[in-house]
């Protein structure tokens, strides 16, 4: 099923790039014609847009969950359960001075990956929250918006790969962690404690994302929110 | 006495908090309060104390990161101060949880506090801007520039950590502030400021995720005076409009008939025509009424047809014809207009022909007197002219009670009132009125409808003017047709030989004494003279006789008579009566 639903969101992704999504020519089949393309900063600014976009939404959904599931007596404990986020291969920096040692190269290529970790697992979600009897409205609203959005932001970053290193598309595979094929044997609480977890970790992701593409904008163009005054 | 209770309890108490001061115990909890890091970069950590203990105490923080079960402890307890921890950019690590933990520690024991997590991306809380200026800037319309800096540690440059501001202003004397969001920018205008006050600003920012900071320090910018574009602007409308209003007050002013009338329109007052409101307020009726007389109405084209021709008869011997009229009338006839001769006067006899012809000796003379209608039958009141006033005034007197309803008949025959009482004495001698029997009373009917006619002299004494009205003309027909009496020839006893001209009511004969129109048969004679009496007394005669023959023919031939008087004797039929009028029906029959 979730294999079923990953060739699918694949598939969907090449459509997408075939119909001729408007951010890049492609080389290859307009060799011949000059076709403009959208400049640097302007698609950095939209990158940035959408990243800031989706930790919000992130966040406002990450305390609707809270708001609606989680007991107070829970919040706390589920913080300190401590490594519920993700292990990842390789180390996320976790200072600004190791961020700004870090290259554009790096850079990019760590958030590409951390966008297409969250794709599968959010979809999921969706799954798990329709589950739900009591699951407001917004909420599910939310998520859907963050897994479009997303979406679209792994598209843009891609392209700006390609703009801005030269390289061709590189996928990884998505969060295992988190497509886990227990969902619908896991009771109530279990549930309930799963998701949260998740969100607070999207949520976090997000957050490094947008930072890191907000470190790149400013290296790259002379944005206005970059200058001291 | 009471005070050894009191020391007593006080010396205990404070026995007992000594002791329980020398009691020592662990210390208290203590409670991580805040962590906050202004940059992103660094962060810091504060919490309090619990309870002491009696014994000094150890605080202690430590803390282990995220995926890793090392504990470390607070690298730095003394750069923020009492009882909190600093944690330098390289013990920071972003986007990992924080497990803290603070210990306190004396003697006796130690505290451990609740654990706290940390993720130093949400605790961002930034200094206050720094730098901020505000400037006035604009001649004519001025306005605030207000400029600041971020705070100098938060790396905005590098697009690590993105903050977003807001001032607020108020006047001084204000209590209120009013808020403006800026956004990312550094730079702000405020417009539409007072002259001449003072304006308080600050600013603050906060991180896209994140706490606000405290408020800068504020800054005062005096505002000097000047006159506002718009309010000069309505200054210019306040006058024109003021200048508009003084002209339209006193165009009102200048038409304010024309305007009051537009307003309040005036009531209608009545219009009648020929209707005078002068003189309704003069208050003299008869002017008022008079005017609403229509002249022509009802036109009196037909009324000529109408006229009727009358023969004044007077005997000179008799008193007035008038009085004697006087006598004859029965009650019904209240007036007393026996102006009327007994000559089948009608309705409107007397005209002034009548006095005209009362000198005149009448000899061989077709009498035949027209009377106009309409003329006032002034009746040869004669003899009578101290009774004539009297009997004016009692007629003017009695006359409106008698005819109210005659108002036209009686206009119609008087013309000329004030020609009236001319006397005229008649020569009695002259006028043996031989009544042929022609003199007939007239019928019932018509009779009663020559009592107006009656009435009719009286209404010239009236005060209403004729003006030749004929209105009721149309009755006098029926009424007054009959009396017409044509002289033949006098004979030689200065006899009248009286002939009938019409004879359009010959049979109907009335037994009343209607006395206007009748006279009396005094005695007939030698069969065919009727004479004729004309009696002072009020009633009429009684004595009427037989007299067949030529009554039935309706002329007479009056032969040999006595002088003067015609008396008419006889044995009374039952057609006489007592009134002495001659039935000549009676006669006939």
């Amino acid at each position: 099923m979730n294999k079923a639903q990953g060739s699918v969101w694949l598939l969907l992704w090449f459509g997408r790039g075939m119909l001729g999504y408007p951010l890049e020519c492609r080389a290859a089949a307009d060799a011949g014609r000059r076709c403009a393309s959208i400049p640097l900063d302007k698609l950095l600014e939209r990158v940035v847009q959408h990243a800031e976009l989706i930790y919000r939404l992130s966040e406002e959904s990450c305390t609707l969950f809270e708001e609606m599931f989680i007991p107070l007596t829970m919040r706390a404990q589920q913080i300190r359960g401590g490594n519920t986020c993700s292990t990842r291969t390789f180390a996320i920096p976790g200072s600004k001075s190791e961020v700004q040692q870090i290259s554009d190269k790096w850079l990019l290529h760590t958030v590409l990956i951390l966008i297409q970790s969250w794709i599968e697992p959010l979809f999921s979600l969706q799954a798990t929250l329709d589950r739900y009897d009591n699951a407001p409205e917004v909420l599910l609203n939310k998520t859907k918006w963050m897994s479009s959005k997303l979406v679209s932001l792994e598209q843009g970053v891609t392209v700006l790969i390609r703009k801005m290193l030269g390289e061709g598309t590189v996928t990884t595979e998505s969060h295992q962690s988190w497509t886990v094929a227990a969902w619908e044997s896991a009771d109530m609480m279990e549930s309930i404690t799963r998701d949260y977890a998740l969100l607070s970790c999207f949520k976090k992701d997000a957050h490094k994302v947008e930072t890191f593409l907000k470190l790149l904008r400013c290296r790259k163009t002379g944005s206005l929110s970059c200058l001291p005054i | 006495m009471w005070k050894h209770p009191g020391a007593l309890l006080i010396l205990s108490l404070l026995a007992f908090v000594v002791l329980c001061c020398s009691c020592l115990s662990p210390p208290g909890k203590p409670r991580l309060t805040s962590c906050r890091s202004p940059e992103k970069e660094t962060f810091t950590c504060w919490w309090e104390p619990g309870s002491d203990g009696g014994l000094p105490t150890n605080f202690s923080l430590f803390y282990r990161k995220e995926n890793s079960d090392t504990v470390f402890e607070c690298p730095d307890y003394h750069t923020a101060g009492k009882n909190s921890c600093f944690f330098s950019k390289n013990d920071t690590s972003i986007w990992v949880n924080y497990n803290i933990t603070v210990v306190a520690t004396n003697a006796l024991g130690s505290n451990f506090s609740d654990p706290v997590d940390v993720d130093v991306v949400y605790i961002v809380q930034p200094h206050t801007p720094e730098n901020l200026t505000v400037v006035l800037e604009g001649e004519e319309n001025p306005f605030l520039v207000v400029r600041w800096e971020p705070p100098r540690m938060a790396d905005t440059r590098s697009g690590w950590i993105t903050l977003i501001y807001q001032l607020r202003v108020k006047l001084e004397e204000e209590e209120e502030w009013e808020e403006h969001f800026a956004g990312q920018q550094k730079q702000f205008n405020i417009f539409s400021l007072h002259s001449g006050e003072v304006y308080m600003v600050q600013v603050r920012c906060k991180p896209d995720h994140g706490f606000w900071s405290e408020w800068s320090t504020t800054a005062y910018v005096k505002v000097p005076d000047y006159i506002s574009k718009d309010r000069s602007i309505w200054i210019l409308i306040t006058v024109f409009s003021g200048f508009f209003f003084l002209v339209f007050i006193w165009t009102m002013h200048i038409n304010r008939n024309s305007v009051k009338h537009f307003l309040l329109p005036p009531v209608p007052g009545p219009k009648i025509k020929g209707f005078d409101t002068q003189l309704l307020k003069s208050g003299k009726s008869e002017e008022i009424f008079s005017a609403l007389v229509i002249q022509g109405f009802p036109p009196p084209s037909y009324y000529d047809d109408l006229l009727v021709e009358y023969l004044e008869v007077y005997d000179n011997k008799e008193q007035v014809l008038m009085l004697d009229r006087k006598g004859l009338q029965d009650s019904r006839f209240k007036s007393k207009s026996s102006s009327d001769s007994d000559s089948g006067r009608g309705s409107c006899d007397s005209h002034t022909l009548l006095m005209e012809k009362c000198g005149e000796p009448k000899e061989n003379q077709t009498m035949i007197s027209q009377v106009k209608a309409g003329e006032t039958i002034r009746e040869p009141m004669m003899k009578n002219d101290s009774s004539t006033p009297e009997s004016a005034n009692m007629k003017t007197k009695t006359w409106p009670t008698l005819c109210s309803s005659c108002h036209h008949e009686q206009n119609l025959c008087y013309h000329s009132i004030p020609e009236m009482p001319i006397q005229c004495d008649v020569p009695s001698n002259h006028f043996s009125s031989t009544h042929p029997q022609d003199y007939w009373e007239q019928p019932a009917g018509i009779y009663h409808k020559k009592t107006p006619s009656g009435y009719r002299h009286t209404q010239a004494y009236s005060e209403f003017n004729i003006r030749g009205i004929n209105i009721k003309e149309a009755t006098f027909p029926p009424s007054k047709s009959m009396e017409y009496v044509e002289v033949q020839h006098v004979n030689q006893e200065n006899t009248l030989i009286l002939k009938p001209i019409r004879q359009e009511v010959p049979d109907l004969f009335h037994t009343e004494c209607a006395g206007l129109d009748y006279s009396k048969v005094n005695r007939v004679v030698s069969d065919s003279v009727l004479l004729l009496q004309q009696d002072m007394s009020d009633q009429c005669f009684s004595d009427y006789q037989d007299r067949e023959i030529p009554v039935q023919s309706g002329t007479q031939h009056q032969s040999g008579k006595p002088p003067d008087h015609l008396q008419v004797s006889g044995a009374p039929e039952t057609s006489l009566n007592l009134n002495g009028y001659v039935d000549t029906a009676a006669m006939l029959y």
